[in-house]
């Protein structure tokens, strides 16, 4: 098999795969329709609408509360 | 698997590199590995051809005229054989152009001649009433940068094994060796013979003087890279 | 310092909202004389004999280009970026002094590398492949800028109180990640200050000359998939970021389907990439190439649609907005021409299309509907939108916003149908035959005849650079309108009359 054929056999396997992943996506973006943390796909917007400082992020960084309100604190202190 | 890489824009990043790189891998890499071969009768550029080239980029005359034949009759009937890939083996960069405001130029050393190209740089309007190209009048007083040209035959020679100084199969079955200097003098006086070709076919007093004295306009080095192009 | 609530800090976005705007106007100004100069060649001497060799069309051609991609619509990603990323991530550039300072070191970078970049291309230093002009000492400069910001970029993604990234963050990382890879790619050259003689000599000739490590065809393929994906990194990707923001901010609308957003970023991640090969159709590129180019182009469809329909589908329910608002009456246009434009790039991108309209000014055309309809709107209403929040006024005259709009859009439309026109004209001019089988037109009848659509053209541009300079003055007299009492605005902007 020369390096060419290789070659094709590669792009072939990728692209299958490529396909698998596209439509898992897909299925998985429709059936789930919430992520890890529970939160609604569609709430993310509110990541552009609610985007003020003081808003309360859609998905926060930290799960330990006392964290979050130590670096709300810290705003309001700079 | 998927949220996952939502929240770490590490990974993310490079998923998203991944999918970006992938078509150059499959579509431009390969191609790569079989470089086009010069077809018989290219030959490299010389060095005042190929500081009339740098005064063409220079210019930017790629911006209005293309240097690619397309396979068509309407194409072929106008500017000649469609281009092959082979006969830009020696281009860097490519000058094929986007744009076609100009006719192509790909071949435009079969039908045009250095006196045309003298008028025509002067004054466009003059050789092709209507034109609306500009006049390129300042590259009669310009000096050509033959240094820079030389400098460039070396690093292609050096780089990617470029044959100067080496005989290159012609159509009619003879060979043919461009010449490259030694050094920087012997590259200006090799240009300068050639220049004075070039201007023993034009009419401006000037240019006829300059050459002369041994400096070559740009003009000079233009037309010799213009009556190359076949 | 006095204890007082943390803001978001936008001063290194205001410093490029400066630069987007006299970027812009440079750009639009010489794009107006090139088209001038195509409809009537006297103007090549505007400035006189003299300084011809400075002022004729093709001298200043990749100025325009280049003043248009990397000063007008990269300094309106960068100043959305430093406005967008800290908002949708939840973090003050005010709380890291080192972000900070890499901001303002990234802005003045920027310019000196323009301003390097401008006087080389006025000087005719140029390695002539479109939007990678720039030698190499420039291009390393561009390297340090870009790498600069990407360090910004992800600085501030690192100290992030939101934990998932909003899709316009999305699209700016890739946007840092696509151009980064495309620009390295394509620039690569080797200085000719490296070549020596047989006679020992070295560093001869012009020390900013280089030569291009690919040669040919090759060459044609790396720059064209740059030059393609330029414009697929430059002009959508970002510009898709920014709208993704700025609408449903500015019409307090949510995404119409958030997972449709997500879903066609994937899409154009993948497809974009591969189209590149419709500029070389009929060219020494392989076949096989070409193909892929036309067949990637017309799935490109999918994915841009995607963006756009979501785009059109937030104002659902809410188009009474289009009517009041001229913010979003420019943002629902620009989306229009978006998808207008990624149609008529797909059909352009068909072999026998292609085959007429290559080398024709149906392709300059098509540049420009998706430039000045798409990029320049959105970028003019990301900048309105963010006036306000920025210099906390309100914007000076709504009144002169309708009006700049309506100006736009008529400049807009006369470009590029006179530009479809002259395209389509010329393409089948230069194809006929008479009745013997010889070409029926010399090519100069094939330029003359393009006079009145070169002039039409020429009043087109003319009108959307008067639009911008009326936007230009809009933002000038905003710094200085009444200031506006909320702290933090919501939704819709706050006009004058």
């Amino acid at each position: 098999m020369d390096i060419a054929q290789l070659q094709a056999y590669g792009y072939f396997t990728l692209i299958i795969l490529l396909v698998i992943a596209l439509y898992g996506y897909i299925y998985h973006l429709y059936t789930k329709k919430k992520d890890v943390d529970g939160v609604d796909y569609e709430s993310y917007s509110d990541m552009a609408l609610k985007d003020d400082l003081d808003d309360a992020p859609v998905s926060p960084k930290s799960d330990d509360k006392s964290t979050l309100e130590g670096a709300q604190r810290n705003r309001r202190e700079i | 698997m998927f949220h996952w890489l939502e929240k770490h824009p590490f990974f993310f990043a490079v998923g998203v590199f991944v999918t970006i790189a992938f078509a150059g891998l499959v579509e431009i890499l390969p191609n790569f590995a079989q470089a086009s071969r010069p077809v018989i009768g290219t030959a490299p550029y010389s060095t005042l051809e190929l500081a009339g080239r740098h005064v063409y980029i220079k210019n930017s005359c790629n911006a209005c005229h293309s240097q690619l034949v397309r396979p068509f009759k309407s194409e072929t009937d106008r500017y000649g054989h469609y281009s092959l890939s082979g006969e830009y083996a020696y281009d860097r960069p490519f000058l094929w152009g986007s744009k076609r405001t100009g006719p192509d130029l790909m071949r435009v050393g079969n039908y045009r001649t250095t006196d045309w190209h003298e008028n025509h740089m002067k004054d466009p309007a003059s050789v092709v009433p209507g034109s609306i190209m500009p006049a390129y009048k300042w590259m009669f007083a310009n000096k050509a940068d033959i240094d820079t040209a030389f400098a460039e035959q070396l690093t292609v020679a050096q780089y990617f094994s470029v044959p100067y100084n080496e005989p290159v199969p012609m159509r009619d079955g003879s060979k043919k060796i461009v010449k490259m200097g030694a050094s920087i003098a012997e590259a200006n006086e090799l240009a300068l013979q050639e220049a004075k070709l070039i201007a023993a076919d034009m009419r401006d007093q000037d240019v006829k003087d300059a050459v002369a004295r041994g400096e070559i306009p740009e003009i000079v080095a233009l037309i010799a890279y213009m009556n190359s192009l076949k | 310092m006095e204890n007082r609530p943390l803001e978001y800090d936008y001063t290194v976005a205001k410093m490029f909202m400066f630069t987007t705007i006299v970027l812009g106007i440079v750009g639009m100004l010489i794009g107006v004389i090139l088209a001038f100069q195509l409809a009537f060649p006297g103007v090549n001497l505007i400035l006189g004999e003299g300084l011809a060799e400075y002022t004729n069309f093709s001298r200043l051609r990749p100025l325009h280009t280049d003043a248009v991609i990397f000063g007008f619509t990269l300094s309106g990603v960068f100043a959305t970026w430093y406005y967008v990323g800290q908002r949708v991530l939840k973090v003050s550039m005010a709380e890291s002094k080192f972000l900070m300072t890499l901001g303002k070191i990234h802005f003045w970078l920027y310019l000196v590398v323009v301003t390097a970049a401008v006087v080389s291309l006025f000087a005719g230093v140029t390695s002539s492949k479109e939007y990678a002009e720039f030698e190499w000492p420039i291009d390393i400069g561009v390297v340090v800028v870009w790498v600069i910001w990407g360090m910004g970029l992800f600085g501030l993604i690192g100290i992030r109180r939101e934990k998932s990234l909003y899709i316009s963050i999305w699209y700016y990382i890739a946007t840092f990640l696509g151009i980064a890879m495309l620009y390295l790619f394509n620039n690569m050259a080797i200085p000719t200050m490296l070549g020596a003689s047989a006679a020992g000599e070295s560093g001869i000739g012009a020390w900013y000359h280089s030569v291009s490590m690919y040669a040919g065809t090759n060459d044609a393929l790396v720059q064209w998939w740059y030059g393609h994906n330029a414009v697929a990194f430059g002009f959508t990707v970002p510009i898709v970021a920014m709208i993704y923001y700025f609408l449903p901010k500015e019409s307090g609308q949510a995404i119409y389907s958030y997972k449709l957003s997500l879903l066609s970023f994937w899409g154009l991640m993948f497809v974009y990439l591969w189209a590149g090969g419709h500029h070389l159709l009929y060219s020494t590129v392989p076949d096989w190439m070409q193909t892929m180019g036309s067949i990637f182009s017309i799935i490109l469809i999918l994915p841009s649609w995607g963006s756009a329909i979501n785009m059109l589908l937030t104002m659902k329910g809410e188009w009474q907005q289009v009517a009041a608002s001229p913010l979003i009456k420019f943002m629902i246009l620009a989306s229009t021409f978006y998808m207008f434009s990624t149609l008529e790039g797909p059909i352009q991108a068909i072999k026998s299309v292609n085959a007429i309209a290559h080398f024709t000014d149906w392709i300059v055309g098509h540049v420009h509907d998706g430039v000045l309809g798409w990029v320049g709107f959105m970028i003019m209403a990301a900048l309105y939108h963010m006036a306000p929040r920025v210099f906390k006024r309100e914007i000076y005259s709504k009144s002169l916003m309708v009006a700049q709009f309506w100006i736009q859009t008529l400049g807009v439309v006369l470009y590029f149908t006179s530009m479809w026109i002259a395209g389509i004209t010329q393409g089948m001019m230069w194809r006929a035959h008479d009745e013997f089988g010889n070409l029926a037109y010399s090519f100069i009848d094939t330029v003359t005849v393009l006079h009145p659509y070169y002039t039409i053209r020429g009043i087109g541009g003319l009108l959307y650079l008067v639009g911008f300079l009326m936007f230009a003055y809009n933002i000038y007299k905003t710094m200085s309108a009444r200031p506006v009492e909320e702290r933090e605005l919501q939704n819709a902007s706050p006009m004058g009359a």
